[in-house]
């Protein structure tokens, strides 16, 4: 019998996880979620009228402005309330970072790896159009995307950049960071992920992690707070790189509530610092989300 | 030019007063502040830019249902007999601000096609897909 590369790997991440404390069968799924732009309307407004055009919705109980589309008759990428920026599709757990961070008027901000802006747009609701919110990728074509979405949202306090944030000097330290790190990804967005991912490919975006992460606490500063996510379930990603992290920099890690469960301190034999507990993980199987990883850091 | 107006480019930006104060880098910025459109052979607005202007209360303005927007986002033209309700009168030349339920999804230029009259689309806010596509 001639077993496939992708059952192959299916295996062997769904093994990890088990031994992770986590039974999932990689068949899990996401509902479609939205977020309603409060710099343009409020919740009840666009509820009323996705409402009229039999949108069923129900609200996300941890997010501020978050709801599952329960039934649609058409694509919610592509109606006129879209277009007008009422609202923006983005994932239940995605939502949940800038959430944390929660970075008001008053604040400095830095979104590393920004595009295509879901987070950006968000932050800047957060921050009522106020303060200053630099964007940055490094990425041109998925920069363009997020300028449409600052574009569409009515977005007024962002500065874009368009180069390698770890190399850029901003002439500024930030109150706070976002750092939703290019990642391995996670196989409940990505269907045909256990056929594209392999344990090297993990360690090579561990990496790549590790460099944003010295160049987030760089651009930070003292006591300002890093908010450092990935859509990736495994640790290397996650809490190893925040063990890194709290070895490397003069940083501690704030406690994140919600749903899921804290970050893991012991990970396939090795024991990791208490702290990383403060970290948290939304897992599959309990969250009814995508994979997602979240650790709020401080800088001494 | 314009010291309200910030060129990256082809595009224009204008600044808040946050951002006007502060010193900021211009090496590999792209996008700034409030957007207000770019130059092509003219000057072509941004969805921002009408959004200010519909918030005039002497701008002229069409309102449509929502059939009869949704082909204008689409990019098509609009009958005069597909226009709900016209702030001012229309004339045939001048140019309006095509509505929706309060807010502004485009403009156009009122004209004669083929001996009937519409309003001509010159900007629709299906643009943001049209671009996604063509970026």
């Amino acid at each position: 019998m001639v077993v496939s590369r992708e059952e192959t790997n299916k295996q062997f991440f769904l093994d990890r996880y088990r031994e992770l404390g986590h039974r999932l069968t990689g068949d899990e799924k996401t509902p479609q979620a939205i977020r309603m732009n409060t710099i343009k309307t409020s919740d009840a407004e666009i509820m009323e009228t996705l409402t009229s055009l039999d949108i069923k919705l129900t609200i996300v109980p941890y997010l501020d402005h978050g709801y599952v589309v329960e039934e649609s008759r058409f694509s919610l990428g592509a109606s006129i309330e879209y277009l007008l920026g009422l609202y923006s599709l983005q994932e239940s757990a995605s939502m949940y970072a800038a959430q944390t961070l929660a970075p008001n008027s008053g604040d400095t901000v830095l979104d590393m790896c920004a595009a295509p802006g879901g987070k950006t747009t968000q932050m800047a609701a957060y921050m009522g159009n106020r303060g200053q919110l630099y964007a940055v990728d490094v990425d041109r074509r998925r920069v363009y995307a997020l300028e449409n979405n600052l574009e569409r949202c009515g977005v007024m306090n962002s500065l874009v950049y368009h180069g390698d944030v770890t190399g850029m000097e901003l002439g500024t330290r930030f109150s706070k960071v976002l750092l939703d790190a290019p990642c391995s990804g996670n196989y409940v967005t990505d269907p045909g992920w256990f056929g594209k991912r392999s344990i090297e490919d993990v360690h090579r975006n561990a990496e790549i992690q590790r460099r944003l992460l010295s160049a987030a606490v760089r651009h930070l500063e003292p006591g300002g707070t890093l908010l450092y996510s990935t859509c990736s379930l495994e640790p290397e990603e996650n809490e190893l790189n925040m063990e890194w992290l709290l070895r490397n920099h003069e940083a501690f890690l704030e406690e994140i509530d919600g749903p899921g469960e804290k970050g893991l301190t012991e990970v396939f034999g090795q024991r990791l610092s208490e702290e990383i507990s403060n970290s948290h993980r939304f897992w599959p199987n309990m969250t009814h989300t995508q994979g997602f990883f979240l650790a709020k850091v401080v800088k001494k | 030019m314009d010291p309200e107006v910030l060129m990256i480019d082809s595009k224009r930006f204008t600044l808040n007063q946050e951002l006007k104060r502060r010193q900021f880098s211009r090496k590999g910025l792209v996008y700034a502040g409030t957007y207000l459109g770019w130059n092509k052979r003219l000057f072509e607005p941004g969805s921002p830019i009408l959004q200010m202007l519909a918030a005039e209360e002497n701008t002229r303005k069409v309102h449509l249902d929502r059939d009869t927007a949704w082909l204008f986002v689409c990019g098509r033209d609009v009958f005069e007999d597909n226009i709900e309700r016209v702030e001012s009168v229309l004339e045939l030349g001048g140019h309006y601000l095509v509505m929706f339920d309060g807010r502004c999804i485009g403009y156009g230029r009122f004209e004669t096609s083929a001996g009937i009259r519409v309003i001509r689309n010159l900007f629709d806010l299906g643009d943001f897909l049209r671009r996604e596509d063509s970026d």
